[in-house]
């Protein structure tokens, strides 16, 4: 199987959808000729036309709003978000228009609105920002965010096919540092559906996205000091959840860690608690434990930022005290 | 108020007195419907809020009779006349007002707030200018698909000064999309009047920023509305992009069925009240002959007839099934 | 000594490495500050390195043509002697010791009070493997314990059973086991929609409406004849069967005419009697129940019933059925005597207050005049809404059918 980066698992995705159906369109800022802001369309308009790699005015509601109307008109258009942290300027968009209309109007809104996200990368409070949870909360949308190449693709054909908007969640920290094998033509990850990255028995981490490296990184380090067996669910898709495989892998082993890389308060792991309590009470060996980013905006220099994200140490540290428990 | 009249620069398709006509029974059907909507409301058989566009019929009906069908339209809460003239049938929108099962949304959503994708029919949603983003998609992918139609989208002068309006027009402007957008200046955003909301002198003076044609018309003289838009609509059909079309009318009730509207002067409401649209066009097309009393109560007949059938079928229908509330979130 | 590192830049936030294109300068070379000394290349931008001090280049680490993760060392260079002061970046910022660890959880309150003893606090789980293992409270209080306090894990406890050997307590009904995999041999199937939608109408029903049910015995032979005097010419004329639905319906629909509140719901107080008739045909399809529905049936004629009720059947089972079509009914018949049910009590379809049933036409010997004669009998149920219809209107309504299926009129235009 090839291996390729995270990025261009993405772009392998994209590619190979809009060769597949004329109707998938790409729009975004600087998407065009230049190739994105972290090259993820690079290429792209040489061989589709700028027509079909349409380069926009600086106008995240435009774009969100101009990619809703056409998909309403019968295209299947991916936007870029040049960072996930500027969807602010279309969150009315996503919400007031792209989220409710199926709900509404009974219209499909076949949509994929790609959100270059989160940290570890010193972009500081407007490059660095983890946006997923306030749409998370926001009935009739999608969303996904991969951890791996394979699934950067899958996910990626998965979210173009889709009949309803999808929120793709690419980890910019993964973009270049991780490469996998990423399986040829129509692999398709199903969304919805979470994976178990490892087996174990002892304590049970679920996560997603960037920290689900830092998570095997963890269950590593335990497995050779401590003799722990951790489970890892890779959550891939946090709209809809994938709550058997939650509630399974807490009956796995009785205890649990979810770690994500946005800030506690609100975030996902918050919901995937509340899920465990209400519907696997009895299986609890342990109350569930958290690690997640501080709960301030993510700062620019390194010696704040590595305070404030979540790491390896960290995770290693709350799945020894969760087995102690 | 100063009100730049555009004449026709280039000639349209002349209307013939069948079509004048058709204004003219739209522009009354229209008004009916609304008023109609309001007893409705005042009997407590509609929910939430009711609005009618009362002194906006010239335009709404106007505009949209430059369409053909093929072209989308994305109508406000005032343009009932708009929602008629490209297909809605009055049942529909009586369904729809009170919330039914069997109406446009099933009473997921009411008011105007409804598509009809075979009709091309797109309504609005509460934050008005949101729509234009929107529409500016629309005429993206009818570009991109070489349809050849164009998309009319309207808004008020309120909605003129959120942000969605300046970016999905300068959108519209540089990809040189087939739009029409409509700003409906009637006044008042809700209580605040226009001296309050922006400082330019006429709204179409926004055009230039964005370097496409804008023109303030006369919005309570539908002929004129008409050929304001079809010559719009041409340019936008031969591809020269869009253009943007001030209306002056005057919104002629309140806000809302809940809103006494006190805050407008009397003075204001009574010179209104001589351009009242119908009222305009009916004295035209009575000197001309086209309208008489005979078909002008064969016209009122239907209307009455049309309204009676829409509102009964409509109360007889059934409200939705509780059941189905956390249904259809998601395309399956 | 002050050396300088000189470090591989992040250019832009996603870029992980970059490739040394060229050194500018060589090992031993004097460098001012800023002077180019170095040109890489990464996935978004080629680029010249300025120098980020002023001295001599005494090491080079990584060749050219070498590609290095961001903020790798490439080279030092050594300032002493220049005499200018300039220092390097500052490239690794001292990490703090620790993570401060969440406050303490206060876990010794309300679980305790909750225990017939006093002592340890036991998880959920623990508490669980407890009750299904048949470990009473005091063998659990034995237990010693190997976690946090002396904390009884789910592993001391699974220890202990397996020492102790299983012991299970009686399954408790409902509740948390319910959710468990089933055991096996067990199947799990899916609901359908159509399924589950009848589950909740009809415990919405049974709860919303007082149900009483009224059982009539019919004498259908006057139908039966009519049938099969018109059966051959109907069908060459339409081209579907004569069945015996649209007889019900006609019945139905005449009996509501004569008592119209049957044909109302309630709304709180209020009493809503449709203008309509609109009668529901339970049908049973493929993947559940349904009921589509003959709209304006007190404008149809018999022909126009048996036409519209075909058209329904045909439908439901070609699955061609639109919205509108099981929307709206006021009344609703339920045939279940075609599977030869002879008597059911069905439940109301809501908002409703009545429906039909009609069982199974079977001849039987019945008296008429003082005489034993053979009929083809069929009991017919009314189900009612007792929060409106009293058993007066049920009786009379339901007899109302019964009399014109009975006095069904042979010349009747089929």
């Amino acid at each position: 199987m090839p291996v390729s980066t995270y990025i261009d698992a993405i772009a392998r995705g994209m590619w190979e959808e809009m060769e597949r159906d004329p109707s998938v369109f790409l729009l975004g800022e600087d998407i065009g000729a230049y190739g994105g802001a972290f090259k993820a369309t690079k290429g792209f308009q040489e061989h589709f036309g700028a027509d079909r790699v349409i380069d926009t005015p600086l106008s995240e509601a435009a774009i969100i709003g101009a990619a809703t109307g056409a998909a309403l008109a019968g295209m299947r258009p991916v936007a870029e978000m040049q960072f996930a942290d500027f969807v602010t300027c279309g969150f009315n968009q996503l919400v007031t228009n792209t989220a409710k209309i199926h709900y509404r109007w009974h219209i499909p809104v076949p949509m994929v609105v790609r959100l270059p996200t989160g940290g570890y990368i010193h972009g500081g409070p407007y490059h660095s920002a983890s946006t997923e949870a306030w749409f998370f909360h926001v009935p009739g949308l999608k969303i996904v965010a991969p951890s791996t190449p394979a699934d950067a693709k899958g996910l990626m054909k998965a979210a173009v096919r889709d009949d309803n908007p999808v929120l793709f969640f690419e980890f910019k920290y993964l973009y270049r540092r991780i490469r996998g094998e990423v399986p040829d033509g129509d692999h398709l990850v199903p969304i919805g559906r979470g994976v178990i990255r490892r087996e174990g028995d002892d304590v049970t981490v679920i996560t997603y996205g960037s920290t689900t490296h830092f998570a095997m990184e963890a269950a590593d380090i335990v497995a050779q000091e401590d003799g722990i067996g951790t489970r890892i669910v890779d959550l891939r898709s946090l709209a809809p959840l994938d709550t058997e495989m939650i509630l399974e892998a807490v009956r796995a082993t009785g205890k649990v860690l979810i770690v994500h890389e946005a800030a506690l308060t609100g975030g996902v792991g918050g919901e995937v608690a509340a899920l465990i309590a209400e519907h696997a009470f009895t299986d609890l060996d342990a109350p569930i434990r958290r690690v997640c980013a501080l709960d301030t905006p993510v700062p620019f220099a390194p010696a704040l930022e590595e305070v404030v994200l979540p790491d390896t140490g960290r995770i290693v540290q709350a799945i020894r005290g969760l087995y102690r428990f | 108020m100063s009100t730049k009249v555009t004449a026709p620069s280039r000639p349209v398709a002349a209307l013939s007195n069948a079509d004048r006509l058709s204004l003219y029974y739209f522009m009354r059907l229209a008004r009916e419907c609304d008023a109609a909507i309001m007893k409705l409301y005042r009997q407590g058989k509609i929910v939430g809020g009711a609005y009618t566009g009362k002194g906006n019929e010239a335009t709404a009906v106007g505009s949209a009779f430059a369409l053909q069908k093929k072209d989308y339209l994305f109508p406000m809460h005032r343009d009932l006349g708009a929602h008629l003239v490209k297909g809605a049938t009055v049942r529909s929108i009586f369904l729809q007002q009170l919330g039914r099962g069997n109406g446009p949304t099933g009473g997921r959503d009411g008011s105007g707030h409804y598509a009809d994708p075979q009709l091309r029919i797109y309504g609005n949603v509460s934050h008005l200018a949101a729509m234009i983003p929107v529409a500016v998609g629309a005429a993206l992918a009818s570009s991109m698909k070489k349809e050849g139609a164009v998309v009319m989208n309207y808004i008020g002068d309120g909605g003129s000064n959120v942000g969605d309006f300046h970016e999905g027009l300068n959108m519209a402007a540089v990809m040189n999309l087939p739009l029409l957008l409509i700003v409906e200046n009637n006044q008042y955003a809700y209580s605040t009047p226009n001296a309050k909301e922006f400082a330019a002198q006429r709204l179409s003076d926004r055009g230039v920023g964005y370097g496409i044609p804008a023109v303030t018309i006369d919005g309570t003289n539908v002929g004129l509305v008409y050929e304001t838009c079809a010559r719009a609509a041409e340019r936008a059909r031969r591809g020269e992009g869009p253009t943007l079309i001030e209306a002056v009318t005057m919104r002629m009730d309140g806000h809302s069925a809940s809103d006494d509207a006190s805050y407008v002067p009397a003075a204001m409401i009574e010179e209104w009240k001589h351009k009242d649209p119908i009222e305009r066009w009916e004295k035209i097309l009575t000197a001309d002959r086209v309208l008489h009393e005979q078909n002008k109560k064969e016209m009122e007949a239907k209307i009455r007839d049309a309204i009676d059938d829409a509102v009964s079928f409509a109360e007889e229908s059934m409200p939705p099934d509780g059941g189905k509330a956390a249904e259809g979130v998601f395309a399956p | 000594m002050a050396r300088t590192e000189v470090i591989m830049p992040q250019m832009g936030e996603s870029i992980a490495e970059g490739t040394i294109v060229k050194w500018y300068k060589k090992v031993g070379d004097r460098i001012r500050k800023d002077e180019t000394i170095l040109e890489i290349s990464t996935d978004k931008v080629d680029s010249e390195i300025p120098s980020p001090a002023a001295g001599i280049l005494v090491e080079i680490l990584i060749k050219e043509q070498q590609t290095v993760p961001v903020r790798t060392v490439l080279a030092y260079i050594d300032a002493e002697g220049m005499g200018d002061g300039s220092h390097g970046p500052v490239v690794e910022s001292p990490r703090p010791a620790a993570v401060p660890e969440p406050p303490p959880v206060q876990r010794d309150a309300a679980p305790r009070e909750a225990l017939p003893h006093r002592g340890r606090f036991y998880s959920p789980l623990v508490l669980n493997i407890a009750r299904t293992e048949g470990v009473g409270m005091e063998d659990l209080e034995r237990i010693p314990g190997t976690g946090e306090g002396g904390r009884v894990s789910k592993n001391d406890i699974l220890r202990y059973v397996a020492a102790r050997g299983s012991k299970p307590a009686a399954p408790h009904a409902g509740g948390a086991a319910d959710a468990r995999p089933p055991l096996p041999g067990n199947e799990i199937l899916p609901m359908s929609n159509v399924m589950q939608k009848m589950a909740e109408h009809m415990v919405q029903s049974v709860r919303t409406s007082p149900h009483v049910s009224a059982v009539h015995e019919v004498d259908m032979s006057a139908v039966l004849r009519h049938r099969m005097e018109h059966t051959k010419a109907f069908e060459a004329a339409n081209g579907f069967k004569l069945t015996f639905t649209p007889y019900i319906v006609d019945a139905v629909v005449k009996a509501i005419k004569k008592y119209p509140l049957i044909n109302s719901s309630l709304d709180g107080d209020k009493i809503i009697r449709k203008s309509s008739i609109n009668i529901g045909l339970a049908v049973a399809a493929e993947n559940g129940l349904l009921v589509p529905v003959v709209r304006h049936a007190e404008a149809m004629n018999f022909l126009g019933l048996a036409r519209a009720v075909n058209d329904l059947v045909v439908r439901t089972r070609n699955r061609k059925l639109v919205p509108d079509d099981v929307q709206g009914g006021t009344f609703t018949i339920s045939n279940y005597g075609i599977f030869g049910t002879m008597i059911g009590t069905p439940i109301i379809n809501q908002p409703q207050i009545a429906i039909l049933g009609t069982g199974a036409v079977v001849k039987r010997p019945v008296v008429i005049a003082d005489a034993i004669a053979i009929r083809s009998m069929a009991y017919f149920t009314l189900s009612f809404d007792h929060r409106i219809v009293d058993g007066a209107l049920g009786g009379m309504f339901l007899a109302e059918i019964v009399r014109v299926l009975e006095e069904l009129d042979p010349d009747m235009k089929a």
